[in-house]
């Protein structure tokens, strides 16, 4: 199991918002929903593009590619909506004294 | 040469833009040009995921502000041999060598070579014979200043179009150093010429930053630097010359940053011939961005062959033009990629003039979670009547994890062509596998000739022994057991 790794400040993502970082060489998007955190691979399934610039809906919990609108399950990653039939990896998120650690999951 | 490079101004900002200026030796006419083109750099946005030629290669990641402008070294800048860390006599005593073995050029008669630092030149060397037909080779730095008055034109009406995005306005007004070849009319040049552009590397990045973005060090030449080489190759083959040019690019360093932005220019004359390999081998740290055109006139020839190995990630523009009648082009891909590489090439044939052909073939194997983009393009204008065009992209995924994007595209504007185009992905097939295996070989050797197999399609259209040899050793080595 990996360590959390210091990725962002609790200040730099506002309520709803994504910020992209990189992690041990990985892109990540951290999500700040409803007053929780969440991180996910920077890849929609569908087409490998980037999801970050997608928009957040706090309410239902997902995140939309930019591009086709295939939304992401915040929680778990999962593939919601077409056309992405597949997973994005979710990772660990944890806030500490208003840093945000991150702990990779294997793809 | 051992010197270590310096950076006054980090970023690509006017100050450091003037700062490099001032540093070059360059007729007046030369600086304009570099001032428009850096006027272009300055307008134009970064290329963003909106832009669909960027919308599966994602740059968000590159800071530009992290690299700078090399300033020209000379006697004044040079560290000495205990603070650079390099003896005095050639070798590095801290372990890296000044500059990194060569691959193509193993075993091969050269009629001349060509080596740079950073983009600025090491050494040259060009064979007399060659010299007294009145062959060119060498830095086009010095060769711009002592032949400036027969290159202006060639600098002056760029084969490469600086505006086409911020990259190539970069290249077209910050170059430094790279390559010239100019081979004068009727001369045919038997032996090939090897041409190393190499890059120094930052500051091993891992594990000193969790974010991995704004790391700094100090490496273990005593520099906190960046590695950045903004070379350009210029190739200008007159009618009825011929010759061959073995480019590679290396690293100093397995490890550190670096960025490569920079462009290829070949102008093949009438009844020329021009074999030309590329082999891209920078370390998994390195950014690479080139846009690469060649022209090819009446009945002349190119054979193209890319070798694409190194880089954290690669946006290559590889363009072919064939504007007067009978012209022939063949462009060769071998591309292998591990780790998180993502490669992406854009290919274009263009064809302007009637009867001419062109033949494209891009063989790509990904293990691990690396990514290839290939998105190939044949434009046949009004007049090409009666072209014959071809290309095609395999594609062989050694791991689950890789991912590969092949994108073949028509755009033909003529009646009577021929113009095909094909692509292929597919997995190692494990029948094949157990076939080797029950014959007494291990499954790594197995996976390996199989490997190699699938390479040897485009190998056999290589007609350089070195280079077949070189990117054959190349690709087995990264060939890990599945």
């Amino acid at each position: 199991m990996s360590a959390y790794i210091p990725a962002a400040q609790e200040s730099e993502i506002p309520d709803p918002g994504t910020l992209l970082v990189e992690v041990a060489e990985r892109l990540i998007v951290l999500i700040h929903a409803a007053g929780h955190f969440y991180a996910l691979d920077d890849v929609c399934t569908h087409d490998g593009g980037p999801l970050s610039d997608g928009p957040v809906a706090a309410e239902q919990g997902t995140l939309a590619c930019p591009r086709h609108g295939a939304q992401f399950d915040l929680k778990t990653g999962a593939a919601k909506t077409m056309p992405a039939t597949k997973a994005t990896t979710c990772h660990e998120v944890k806030l500490e004294n208003g840093t945000l650690f991150v702990r990779l999951n294997a793809e | 040469m051992t010197s270590t490079l310096t950076r006054t101004t980090t970023g690509f900002t006017q100050e450091a833009f003037d700062d490099f200026l001032a540093t070059r030796n360059e007729p007046a006419w030369l600086t304009e040009l570099r001032r428009n083109d850096w006027a272009h750099f300055l307008e134009y946005p970064m290329p963003s995921s909106r832009d669909e030629e960027w919308a599966r290669t994602d740059i968000r990641p590159l800071k530009l502000n992290q690299f700078s402008l090399p300033m020209a070294p000379h006697s004044e800048t040079y560290l000495s041999g205990a603070e650079s860390g390099i003896d005095g006599k050639g070798t590095d005593v801290s372990g890296s060598p000044c500059l990194p073995q060569t691959v193509l050029a193993q075993g091969v008669d050269l009629g001349g070579r060509t080596s740079s630092l950073d983009g600025y030149p090491c050494a040259s060397e060009l064979s007399k014979q060659w010299a007294e037909q009145g062959v060119l080779f060498g830095s086009l730095d010095a060769l711009v200043t002592e032949h400036g008055q027969r290159l202006r034109p060639y600098l002056e009406r760029p084969v490469v179009d600086p505006t086409y995005d911020k990259f190539a306005a970069l290249a077209s007004a910050c170059w430094c150093g790279g390559t010239l070849l100019y081979v004068p009319k009727g001369v045919r040049v038997e032996q090939p010429f090897h041409a190393l552009s190499a890059m120094s590397a930052g500051p091993d990045a891992k594990g000193t930053d969790a974010k991995g973005t704004d790391a700094k060090g100090t490496d273990a030449r005593g520099t906190d630097a960046n590695g950045i080489d903004l070379s350009r190759t210029l190739v200008i083959l007159e009618e009825g010359a011929e010759a061959t040019l073995l480019s590679e690019t290396a690293s100093t360093r397995e490890t550190g940053a670096g960025l490569h932005c920079g462009s290829t220019e070949l102008l093949i004359g009438k009844g020329a011939m021009l074999r030309y390999v590329n082999l891209q081998n920078w370390n998994m740290d390195a950014w690479h961005f080139a846009h690469q055109r060649a022209v090819v006139r009446q009945q002349g020839t190119l054979q193209w062959t890319i070798g694409a190995l190194g880089s954290r990630l690669a946006k290559v523009n590889q363009r072919v033009a064939l504007i007067e009648p009978d012209a022939e082009a063949q462009v060769n891909g071998v591309m292998f990629t591990q780790g998180r590489q993502h490669l992406c090439y854009n290919t274009h044939q263009h064809h302007q003039a009637p009867s001419c052909h062109s033949d494209l073939l891009y063989k790509t194997a990904l293990q691990d979670h690396s990514r290839t983009v290939w998105r190939g393009m044949i434009q046949v204008d009004p007049p090409a009547q009666r072209t014959n065009a071809y290309q095609r992209n395999d594609n062989l995924m050694l791991s689950r994890t890789a991912r590969s994007d092949s994108i073949p595209g028509l755009e033909i504007e003529a009646d009577d062509v021929r113009c095909t185009h094909g692509s292929t992905s597919g997995r190692v097939d494990n029948s094949q596998v157990f076939y080797a295996m029950s014959r007494g070989y291990t499954r790594q050797e197995a996976i390996r000739m199989i490997v190699a197999g699938f390479f040897q399609q485009v190998f056999d259209r290589i007609s350089i022994e070195s280079v077949r040899n070189a990117l054959g050793t190349a690709i087995g080595q990264r060939v890990r057991e599945l």
